[in-house]
């Protein structure tokens, strides 16, 4: 797995023309049934591990979302 | 005001309980009861297909359809051959399916990580699945001993109804719901397929077990002696599949019995099967049709030639015509190789001539009043029923069309174990009935998935069968239950269509609407253009039975009330009429006391007396000159539509149907009740409306096709489609963010839950004649439609490290909206947001599969795109009266009233006169009292208007917004609810100059997609010439279409041919090749003749065409005798085409 990750940061790099670096953390979605925090890394199964549930939402990010208020 | 009178004003606008129910949905039962009943029908209708249906018992033992489906299939039997030279047709093998099961929804076992395996429709849903549960059958067998082996086979997940008795969501509570993110509201009676809600239309049938007389001059052709005249009768049995029986008259006076069997038509003398069925002797046929009325030499006549024509058949006994008919049908009905001539028709008769009865007997007098009925509508004493009249009709209810499917499928899948077997044998294979290996192989080799079948009929709507299942159409059947707004999405359940063959007929007689439509199909609520009058919406009150009712019990009851006896040999059938309960004759009596039976039915079935059922239909046809056929028909059976009325006689509730309520005198309100004449009373006048035809405000006032625009409209707005928003996946969903509930609201707006989803907004409206048409200000909604994107991994700005975009990114077009690595070339690829707005990502799924164990293959994003209103967006009033926004103005600047009321529309008063829409005014009026004084307002239809506070005319004194003057005239200003329509000039407008070309013609493509033009067409051409107005025409056709330039040699020809010599150059350079070398060769040519002394013959074109000199552009004056000519391309394109085919054009500039 962890060889895995390795490679597709190597490979998002490249797509996207950031190189990635910094040790990536683990992304977070919540259980659309449940609603309990999943980490889920590339390649994982899409399933909740705490009711075996099979959609999962994004989070909202963190990041600061700013529009024109006008 | 003080406060025990405010609550005394009523109706309020209950938003203190509103917000409490939609905050605390209630724990037990739904917040909304009607909502669950009236999708009865649906949910009652597939529940019925199972034996654990919780629907009552009836008379039958309280099996589901399926059963009675396998019971009606029986077994087939298969012979392996073997013994064929001792002249045995081998060992016998029975097979048969025993029962049929399906459960509810549940994750597959392979999925091991699963707490609770119950899936639920959300789920279906979000990752675009189908809701659906496991079908599996057990299938018996006998080996050649006759020992029974069973074998259960899956087959394949069946989509599920929501809310069905096979669904998780059954008899959940409100709060429950919600808790499984659905609606607080949900009903159900739809399936989910591939994400989408679908649910199959209610369809028109002709009614069931019923005689009717038809008179088509269309049968004539059906071949030689065929009259017009016919009787039909679709025969129904327990399992609800049907099949259609009819009575031709032939000009010989006998009468021939048509069927069909796998789409194939048959036609049977009626004697025949007479015969075959009780083996009744010339005489009893005789007596039975004649029934003492042997005056009527016209009867005589006919029954005579009828006996007469038999003869020729030589066929004396029962027994014998049973043989006969056996032996017509054996190849074609397929049954078992070793049943007799004599068996195959009896199972003839019983599998398709009147199959609502058992009974051999009570066929034959069942067909002998279909030939009395049909003699009698030759004769004239009795008129052709309509078909088309609700009368006849009953209702197609998708449980029984998803149960004949799925009866259709187990009997193929029986069928063709036997042609396998049978094919093994033929081709010589080892047949060894005693091996189960052996049979387990021919199972392999069969399709056993009939959830896959049915997931495709939901899908399409496309009914692949081979008999047809006697229906009239072979697609059309399922919609999708578009969820734009709560009126649209109820009304898909309520919508009943009269079939799609209907819909091409040139006549218009199937769409007239009928006064016996009345309480029973809205005559409001249909759509104009092609579907009108075809595509209907039941009633509000009107409901369909879907249980069986208990009603053996009332043939006796009857005979002990003065009814006699079928059996009964000497009736006179002058004085007698016929006595009916769902097409079986259950006996005779006098007008008089079939009338008084009739009426003894109603009280005892009104005051629950003798178990007579509410539901039990007295259909009481008196006898008439040339009327309907008289008797006393009942009809207890399913699928019939029925409505609530009071009954006069006794002040009880009756349930009352089509076909009675012809004979009836039904009050609209208590005031209108004549005594001795009126029988019932309606309880309410509005209920013959449907639903959304009843929450047109004042809809009493209006002209009546406004209405019908209403409730046409009320469907196109955007409003609240659901609140269960964020787990919705509908490709598009509008959403209007200022949502009200309105001032001025019918009494059933609380009732159908309107407010839980708002669909517009009252605003204030001023009439006021302006250049515009109409003038809107201050709506401001909001559109979400989404997007499907696919796949995994990598980042950038508006993308998170898993590749998906981050919550709330603005997208704009060509942004990308998710990332994934290629598995094959290795590298990030993005997918790319394509639209022309900016949107806003509002939700990411990521979707797993049914297993838990399979990684992201595939996402799911919302994209939000906010909408304010613009100048051409279309709104309107609830009263028909649509609009375009012609301008926006600042609040500033609007004008104002003394009360400091400012107008949010203003509409043009030309509006007004000639649709006539006075409810429009009268809300207007009630929605200002209703806004000074903070109170709802009634605006029930059939409702004295109470002046509820306007004792004015409704016009005030206004100020212009920008100087603050005084308007010379009083400004008719009120409040009135105002929709927004979905049409939006963002999703519509077409606008170009110049821009893409197709290729070959180099003309404007078309397809506003592609920023293609708007086809200037022949009409329009005209139109301008017409006008004179040429260099319009000029741009239209020329300039802003397929504008081209091409050298030319003034005064000699363009692309082709031959020139005079002349300078053959333009000022830059250019030259003519053909004319260059043409002179050239000219040149040699004229010094040849000099040299020989010969006369040079130049060639001649035989064809010119003139451009006329204003089409020269720019002619040089350096000299030179080329010029550049504009020329439309597709000109040039033709010359090509001419040139290709070895014709040169020559062209003449003048």
């Amino acid at each position: 797995m962890n060889n895995d990750q390795q490679n597709s940061q190597a490979m998002g790099g490249h797509g996207g023309g950031i190189p990635m670096q910094a040790p990536r953390q683990d992304m977070e979605y919540l259980c659309a049934d449940c609603g309990a925090k999943n980490e889920i890394k590339a390649r994982e199964p899409i399933r909740c591990r705490e009711c075996g549930h099979r959609i999962m939402y994004k989070k909202r990010t963190k990041r600061m979302v700013q529009f024109e208020a006008r | 005001m003080p406060d025990s009178e405010r609550s005394k004003r009523q109706p309020t606008f209950d938003t203190l309980e509103r917000e409490k129910l939609f905050k605390f949905p209630p724990k037990q039962g739904s917040s909304y009861k009607i909502l669950n009943e009236f999708v009865a029908p649906h949910i009652e209708s597939f529940n019925a297909l199972f034996d654990d249906s919780g629907l009552p018992s009836g008379d039958g033992k309280g099996k589901g359809l399926l059963s009675l489906g396998l019971d009606d299939m029986g077994e087939r039997v298969i012979f392996d051959g073997t013994g064929q030279t001792a002249g045995t047709w081998g060992n016998r093998m029975r097979i048969w399916i025993e029962s049929v099961s399906i459960s509810r929804p549940m994750v597959p076992d392979k999925n091991k990580y699963v707490k609770d395996r119950k899936v639920f429709p959300a789920e279906a849903r979000e990752r675009l699945a189908s809701y659906r549960g496991k079908m599996s059958i057990k299938l018996c067998w006998t080996d050649p001993q006759g020992q029974r082996q069973d074998v259960t086979r899956d087959c394949g997940l069946v989509p599920i109804m929501v809310r069905s008795v096979r669904c998780n969501l059954r008899s959940m509570s409100s709060a429950d719901m919600v808790k499984h993110h659905e609606e607080a509201e949900e009903f159900g009676g739809y399936f989910v397929i591939n994400g989408n809600e679908r649910l199959i239309r209610y369809l028109i049938l002709p009614r069931r077990n019923h005689v009717i007389s038809l008179l088509r001059p269309s049968f004539t052709n059906r071949g030689p002696s065929y009259t017009q005249y016919a009787v039909q009768i679709r025969c129904v049995r327990p399992d609800q599949t049907s099949c259609t029986n009819t009575l031709h008259y032939l000009s010989n006076g006998s009468a021939m019995f048509r069927f069909s069997w796998r789409k194939q038509e048959y036609v049977i003398p009626i004697m025949l099967i007479l015969k075959a069925l009780v083996g009744a002797s010339d005489k009893e046929i005789f007596e039975g049709i004649m029934m003492q009325d042997y005056d009527n030499t016209f009867l005589t006549g006919r029954v005579e030639l009828l006996l007469r024509s038999y003869k020729q058949f030589t066929m004396r006994t029962g027994e014998q015509a049973l043989e006969y008919l056996g032996d017509k049908f054996r190849v074609v009905l397929g049954m078992a190789d070793d049943m007799s001539n004599s068996a195959i028709g009896a199972l003839l008769i019983r599998k398709l001539i009147l199959v609502h009865i058992e009974n051999p007997r009570e066929k034959y007098r069942m067909l002998l009043f279909m030939l009395r009925k049909l003699y009698s509508v030759v004769n004239g004493t009795c008129c052709a029923d309509n078909p088309d009249s609700p009368q006849h009709q009953e209702v197609l209810l998708p449980g029984q069309l998803y149960g004949m499917i799925i009866k259709e499928r187990l009997e193929e899948i029986l069928n063709s174990i036997r042609t396998f077997i049978n094919i093994d044998i033929r081709n010589g294979n080892t047949v060894d009935f005693n091996d189960k290996r052996y049979f387990a192989k021919v199972l392999t080799r069969i399709n056993f998935d009939i959830g896959s079948k049915l997931s495709n009929f939901l899908a399409t709507g496309n009914l692949v069968s081979p008999s047809g299942l006697d229906l009239q159409q072979a697609s059309g059947f399922t919609i999708v239950a578009e969820k734009l707004n709560w009126q649209r999405y109820i009304s898909h359940f309520r919508c009943i269509h009269r079939g799609a063959f209907f819909a091409e007929l040139k006549t218009t007689t199937v769409r007239k609407l009928l006064p016996e439509a009345w309480g029973f199909l809205c005559p409001v609520h249909t759509p104009d253009g092609s579907p009108c009058g075809l595509l209907n919406h039941l009633a509000r009150t009107c409901r369909i039975v879907t249980a069986p009712l208990a009603v053996a019990h009332i043939p006796a009851l009857l005979a002990k009330h003065g009814m006699s006896e079928p059996f009964n040999a000497c009736i006179d059938g002058r004085t007698n009429l016929c006595v009916q309960l769902d097409g079986h004759v259950i006996g005779w009596a006098t007008p008089a006391v079939a009338r008084q039976l009739a009426t003894s039915l109603r009280i005892w079935k009104t005051e629950g007396k003798n178990e007579i059922p509410m539901d039990l239909e007295i259909g009481m046809v008196p006898p008439s000159m040339g009327g309907q056929y008289p008797g006393l028909f009942l009809f207890s059976s399913r699928s019939r539509m029925m409505r609530p009325v009071k009954y006069l006689a006794n002040g009880r509730d009756d349930s009352i149907g089509p076909f009675e309520q012809v004979y009836m005198d039904i009050a609209c309100t208590p005031e209108e009740i004549e005594s001795e004449v009126s029988t019932h009373v309606e309880h309410n006048p509005t209920n013959f409306l449907s639903i959304l035809a009843n929450l047109t405000p004042f809809s009493d006032f209006n002209q009546s096709p406004r209405n019908i625009y209403q409730c046409q409209m009320g469907k196109q707005t955007m409003g609240t489609p659901s609140t269960a928003l964020k787990h919705r996946t509908d490709n598009k969903l509008y959403r209007l963010q200022s949502g009200q509930s309105p001032v001025v609201r019918p009494a059933l707006h609380n009732t159908y839950a309107m407010d839980a989803f708002p669909n517009g907004t009252n605003a204030i409206v001023a009439l006021r004649k302006s250049g515009e048409p109409t003038l809107h200000f201050g709506l401001g909604p909001e559109i979400k439609p989404h997007a499907k994107g696919e796949k995994r991994d990598s980042c950038l700005d508006f993308l998170d490290l898993d590749g998906l975009p981050y919550i709330g990114t603005k997208l704009r077009s060509g942004d990308p909206i998710a990332a994934y690595v290629d598995d094959v070339t290795r590298r990030t690829k993005f997918v790319k947001y394509k639209g022309d707005e900016e949107a806003l990502v509002d939700e990411v799924r990521l979707l797993g599969e049914d297993t838990g164990d399979v990684e992201l293959q595939k996402i799911h994003i919302t994209l939000r795109i906010t909408r304010s209103p613009v100048i051409g967006d279309k709104f309107s009033s609830r009263h028909g009266q649509k609009g375009v926004c012609s301008q926006k103005w600042p609040a500033v600047d609007m004008p104002f009233s003394e009360s400091g009321m400012q107008p949010d529309v203003i509409i043009n008063p030309h509006a007004f006169p000639s649709r006539m829409t006075i409810g429009m005014l009268v809300e207007s009026m009630a929605g200002k009292a209703g806004a000074m004084h903070g109170l709802a307002q009634d605006a029930t239809p059939f409702k004295a208007v109470e002046a509820a506070g306007y004792n004015y005319y409704g016009n005030e004194p206004m100020y212009s917004g920008i100087t603050g003057e005084e308007f010379a005239a009083d400004i008719y200003l009120g409040v009135v609810y105002y929709q927004r329509l979905r049409h939006m000039v963002l999703d519509k407008f077409q606008v170009r100059t110049t821009g893409p070309v197709d290729p070959v013609t180099r003309q404007p493509v078309k397809g506003r997609k592609r920023a293609g033009g708007i086809r200037f067409g022949e009409m329009e051409r005209d139109a301008l010439i017409a006008h004179g107005t040429s260099y319009l025409l000029q741009d239209r056709l020329m300039n802003c279409s397929d504008y081209s330039t091409a050298w030319d040699i003034s005064l000699g020809e363009v692309f082709t041919g031959t020139s005079i010599s002349r300078k053959p150059t333009g000022p830059g350079g250019e030259y003519c090749r053909i004319c260059r070398a043409a002179a050239e060769q000219e040149d040699e040519l004229e010094r040849q003749a000099l040299a020989t002394g010969q006369h040079l013959q130049r060639p001649q074109a035989s064809l010119s065409v003139a451009i006329s000199s204003q089409n020269v552009l720019g002619r040089s004056l350096k000299g030179g005798d080329l010029d550049v000519v504009a020329v439309p391309y597709v000109f040039r394109y033709l010359c090509a085409e001419l040139a290709s085919m070895g014709i040169a054009v020559s062209l003449e500039i003048q």
